[in-house]
């Protein structure tokens, strides 16, 4: 019995962990843009705004679908789960009225590209930050 | 490809041909390909009561699917081209340019279009035929029952913040040629205008068309016709009548008021038009739906009321009540009723997201015709877009 709790304690501990992954939105070092809000993030993910608040153009690219940190960002910043989404995003490709942001692959090849574009906009895992990126956002 | 030297009309057929052709030159490695798919089904409780949603016999049959493929080429920096294909089951999968439009983007939250455009009726115009974009298996009938749904034209459509509350405006300008129950639709100097405010989780919009119709076909002219002789016969004045049935470059106007609400859990929208022909024989529309719906999980279940309470044209009235006018009569209150509905149907459904971008729904459609009485609808609907 004892042991069964300490199996189920060490569960816990294991889930609180992967939901504690903390998420970081990045762009290029050079960017002059400092920081952004959540809900300028937002925005620039669902195509309500398409230039970054000093003017340049902004180029959002998403994680591949099956991503955890997908599913986290669009729930958390977008406030969509993945359907909502998908359905936001069909209202708008049908009409030539958006077009959404394209998938990028996982952390690296998210922040790989984000390294290499001054427009660029991504999100990675916390833990994947170095300095060929700069963080303009955590989620909370 | 130099769309200027096409004349107007010939617009979209360019468009259209310069995708068939592949314009390797100018398109290559830049086009976007996006689709949709519905798979439909349904069964009526009375086989002998009208059919809705075009499903009219008691057997499950699957005979109401939409395959749509979207492309886009962007020509340059400022100008993309589109053309969305659809194919239907009712047309025999027969398979038609619904829409093909150059766009310019004019400024960072301006476009202009040109070409064949989806008019901006209803909240749930653009996507119609995307059911994976919306709840029920289609938008309610009541209220989603025009058949012209494009318009060959130029539109300009803005967007922009206002505050945290995002802002919308479209309008267009354009005309529409269509076939519809044997008759000729021919609309010319159409405009129109839509838009919408949205702030977090509701959206409220509202449009105003209008445009001159003109109506033609053998069952206009039989009527005319016969209004005519009756007038020479019984040496009385019909041209008030004839006035009143016929439509010739008659002001049509169509008002849409409508709200949707998403809070994730709870989802809602509702929508009021008014479509005035009552300058004709289509006499005056005036529909609405109510829909309220819970998200669980991956299902979401809601229920809708609509309601159609339409006025006909009384394009028989002052003609005298004799013998030799019976049948005139009773004609055109038989034409005028048949372009009218008086219905009121509560609809309940299902939506259940199987997997990220394919959606199965279920729905029943409970249609109470003040003519013809009760029908159950039920349908379902396999959807999804890639």
């Amino acid at each position: 019995m004892k042991k069964l709790t300490i199996y189920f304690a060490a569960l816990g501990i294991l889930f609180s962990m992967q939901a504690a992954a903390e998420i970081s939105v990045v762009m290029h070092p050079s960017s002059s843009v400092q920081a952004l809000s959540a809900d300028e993030v937002s925005r620039l993910f669902l195509g309500k705004a398409k230039s970054f608040p000093g003017g340049a153009q902004a180029v959002p690219v998403n994680q591949d679908e099956g991503n955890p940190a997908r599913a986290k960002f669009n729930e958390t910043v977008c406030k969509k789960n993945a359907s909502q989404y998908k359905a936001y995003w069909s209202q708008l490709v049908f009409t030539g009225k958006g077009t959404p942001p394209k998938d990028a692959g996982d952390d690296a090849a998210v922040k790989a590209l984000v390294a290499a574009n001054p427009n660029m906009l991504g999100y990675i895992d916390s833990a994947s930050v170095d300095a060929s990126v700069k963080v303009v956002f955590k989620l909370p | 490809m130099n769309v200027t030297n096409f004349k107007k009309g010939k617009l979209s057929k360019a468009i259209a041909l310069s995708f068939m052709l592949g314009s390797s030159a100018v398109f290559a490695g830049d086009l976007n390909f996006s689709g949709f798919l519905s798979v439909g089904g349904g069964m009526v409780e009375e086989a002998k009561n009208e059919p809705y949603l075009g499903f009219s016999e008691e057997e499950l049959t699957f005979k109401n699917h939409v395959f749509g493929l979207q492309a886009t080429g962007q020509v340059n920096e400022k100008v993309s081209a589109t053309a969305q294909y659809i194919a239907r089951s009712e047309n025999d999968y027969g398979v038609g340019a619904e829409w093909a439009y150059l766009t310019y983007q004019a400024t960072e939250n301006s476009k202009i279009r040109a070409g064949r455009l989806r008019t901006p009726l209803y909240i749930y115009s653009d996507f119609l035929d995307v059911g994976f974009a919306y709840h029920w298996t289609r938008p309610p009938r009541e209220v989603y029952y025009l058949p012209f749904n494009n318009v060959d034209g130029v539109d300009f459509y803005y967007t922009r913040a206002l505050g945290s509350v995002d802002a919308s405006f479209q309008a267009y300008y354009g005309s529409f040629d269509q076939e519809f129950m044997e008759l000729d639709f021919k609309n010319r100097s159409q405009i129109g205008v839509a838009t919408t405010l949205a702030r977090d989780w509701w959206t409220i919009r509202a449009a105003h068309h209008q445009g001159d119709l003109t109506v033609e076909g053998a069952g206009v002219d039989q009527l005319v016709g016969g209004l005519q002789q009756l007038g020479t016969a019984l040496k009385i004045d019909v041209s008030s009548n004839i006035n009143a049935f016929k439509v010739d470059e008659e002001r049509h106007t169509f008002s849409e008021v409508g709200l949707t609400i998403d809070t994730g859990r709870f989802v809602a929208a509702a929508e009021y038009i008014v479509m005035d022909g009552s300058l004709g024989m289509l006499g005056e529309h005036v529909r609405y739906f109510v829909m309220a719906g819970v998200r669980t999980g991956n299902w979401l279940f809601h229920v809708t009321t609509s309601k159609a309470d339409d006025k006909r044209t009384r394009a028989e009235n002052g003609l005298p009540v004799i013998a030799p006018t019976a049948k005139l009569i009773g004609a055109i209150q038989t034409t005028t009723r048949g372009n009218i509905s008086l219905r009121d149907v509560i609809t309940l459904g299902a939506r259940w997201d199987v997997a990220d971008s394919t959606a199965i729904k279920f729905q029943l459609d409970d249609v109470d015709n003040l003519d013809t009485g009760d029908q159950k609808v039920l349908s379902v609907a396999l959807q999804t877009v890639f």
